[in-house]
């Protein structure tokens, strides 16, 4: 390979990486979300992000519902939705057992109920393709060429970023749901109620797994297996640490860009082992991952 | 008390005893099918030993009975070892690769063996779909009768016994790491690590032993399945079918034996009438998965056990 083209090409890795690492930095931040308040790492927040995807499709294409309403519609009742997951099943859950191991058990649950009802309404039999809002039309950034949906996800991911920092930072749901993180009980004694934030939570990492399905749906073709992208975003959050939210948005922004790196430097069909691969390497070099601090037990 | 027990050893002779004469009774497809059970069984003490006592994920059972049932028959189609053999080999490969991912993940949160093996088992799919030399990649392989000596294995009633008395050697070796120092150490370190620390419990040992011991114990029941199946293809070693077992693992009851056997059976007969109905398999999982961890953590035999001393005494 010529130097040329491996400039061409590492421009259009990093512009393309860049594109698909904000969607990944999304789910990623929303698996931290809940893994910070919880413990539990959810396996169901691909199927979340699938079901959102077909929730939106099925209005805008199949019932002709205007944009105005489909994207608001689509994001309160993946709120919803996941809201009343955690409040009416995993409370349950927590009650009957109270073992972690089985939290996460119930959400692999969810995950197949989501997918089998997706499969169910017929619409994830086939491929479907999700209409664009914006343009198509391309533009070049240096050598690389995108195109203006490219940038418009590139900077509404950015904002719900920014958006999620300034709700952790500097509101007061943000600080109790960060003081749920740090010592569940010591929350719970200054007045922080505990369900209602767990609830909160995992609505919100709904939202923002909607979102990412809204952004990402025009680029891909839907089929109810598109929430195997969560792979890439769990290795995404453990590149970043996996308690870290800045990390989850490097992890995210890395694990795109090194995967589009892997589909144009080696092999497009590679990429399929590029999450486990990026996985293992960062348990080999760096355990803590870019942002985790140092891994402390909490409970004795 | 006494009589209880003496009560469950005559049940278990009765069960023995029936799984001996079946294919004497029934053919063809009764026998494939009881197979079928037999090695989902391991899988389901591989998965019980890994969660059920020891409290860690494994998400990846489907790639090492993958990696078994190549191994497996790769070493009879192509070396002509003989069976049991191959069968060791299966196990072993699957349980070195196993202990290998488990060294590093375990390096951090528990929860990071759960992420690598899930991600693991998506990428060993792709390999067996992508190394056409050695898989046969999406045409599936072929796989050579099993061979001892001059004994070729051609049938399912053929394989029947060697399945069935393997599937009892790895209950007996399940009862045995259960009942030895090492299964109370994963006992310990499930309830609570800190306390096993302090008892002087090696913890990311203890898992990676009983990680590696999953992976063995998978591996081996692809060896197991290269018995009697003549034919093997990639479709059928997703993540769908690690589902298969958790679920019948917790149907059955997290960490109890009787439960995993107990748990592949019933539920190995149920999901082959779900068969019928492949649009409702996947919600069927989902909904027995959530409804048990709701409501019946322990399994359907001790909520069974439960509701009915509950009936009988008020």
């Amino acid at each position: 390979m010529d130097f040329d083209l491996f400039l061409l090409f590492a421009q259009q890795g990093l512009a393309s990486g860049v594109v698909v690492g904000s969607v990944y930095a999304l789910l990623a931040l929303a698996i931290v979300m809940i893994f910070k308040t919880s413990e539990v790492p959810n396996f169901a927040q691909g199927e979340v992000f699938m079901a959102s995807g077909y929730l939106a499709l099925f209005l805008l294409v199949f019932q002709g519902a205007a944009v105005w309403f489909t994207i608001p519609f689509t994001l309160v009742a993946s709120f919803i939705a996941a809201a009343l997951f955690r409040r009416g099943v995993l409370t349950q859950v927590a009650k009957a057992s109270g073992s972690p191991v089985n939290l996460v058990i119930a959400t692999l649950g969810l995950s197949y109920i989501l997918k089998g009802l997706v499969r169910r309404t017929g619409f994830g039999d086939t491929p479907r393709s999700f209409p664009s809002l914006v343009p198509t039309d391309s533009i070049m950034i240096g050598q690389a060429s995108v195109t203006k949906l490219d940038i418009a996800i590139f900077l509404t991911a950015v904002s719900v970023m920014a958006l999620v920092f300034w709700m952790f930072a500097y509101t007061r749901t943000g600080r109790a749901m960060r003081a749920v993180g740090m010592n569940p009980k010591a929350a719970q004694l200054m007045g922080v109620n505990l369900e209602k934030i767990h609830m909160l939570i995992w609505g919100l990492s709904g939202v923002v797994s909607a979102i990412a399905a809204l952004l990402i749906s025009p680029k891909i073709l839907m089929t109810a297996e598109m929430g195997a992208i969560v792979t890439m975003a769990f290795a995404a959050a453990i590149v970043g640490g996996f308690t870290s939210l800045p990390g989850a948005v490097v992890g995210g922004f890395i694990i795109g860009i090194v995967e589009n790196f892997v589909g144009l430097f080696i092999s497009s069909r590679a990429i399929a082992v590029a999450p486990f691969a990026a996985i293992m390497l960062v348990l080999i070099v760096r355990p803590q991952g870019l942002f985790g601090g140092k891994f402390a037990i909490k409970k004795v | 008390m006494r009589s209880l027990y003496a009560l469950r050893y005559i049940y278990l002779l009765v069960a023995l005893a029936g799984l001996i004469v079946l294919p004497m009774l029934t053919s063809g497809y009764v026998v494939y099918l009881a197979n079928l059970l037999l090695t989902f069984t391991v899988m389901c003490l591989g998965m019980h030993l890994v969660i059920g006592e020891c409290g860690q994920f494994s998400l990846a059972q489907a790639a090492f009975y993958g990696i078994g049932i190549y191994a497996s028959g790769l070493c009879s189609t192509h070396l002509g070892w003989p069976f049991p053999l191959s069968m060791l080999v299966s196990g072993l490969v699957a349980g070195v690769v196993g202990l290998a991912i488990g060294f590093f993940a375990l390096r951090m949160r528990d929860i990071y063996l759960a992420l690598a093996t899930f991600a693991f088992g998506e990428a060993m799919q792709w390999v067996f779909l992508n190394w056409k030399d050695v898989t046969g990649g999406p045409n599936g392989l072929r796989i050579a009768p099993a061979r001892l000596l001059n004994w070729e294995i051609i049938s399912d009633k053929d394989a029947y016994p060697v399945v069935l008395i393997s599937a009892m050697v790895m209950i007996a070796l399940t009862i045995l790491i259960a009942r030895s120092r090492l299964g109370r150490s994963f006992r310990a370190v499930r309830e609570s690590e800190v306390a096993a620390q302090a008892m002087g419990i090696d913890i990311r040992g203890a898992k990676l032993a009983a990680f590696g011991l999953s992976a063995f114990f998978a591996g081996v029941a692809g060896g197991m399945f290269a018995l009697y199946s003549t034919f093997i293809h990639p479709d059928s070693l997703g993540f769908s079918t690690t589902i298969l077992v958790l679920t019948m693992v917790v149907v059955g009851g997290l960490g109890s034996i009787g439960g995993a056997v107990g748990g592949a059976i019933v539920f190995g007969l149920i999901s082959e009438l779900l068969r019928q109905a492949p649009s409702f398999q996947e919600i069927a999982y989902g909904l027995i998965l959530v409804l048990f961890m709701m409501y019946a953590p322990k399994g359907l035999f001790a909520f069974i056990g439960e509701t009915f001393s509950r009936l009988k005494h008020g």
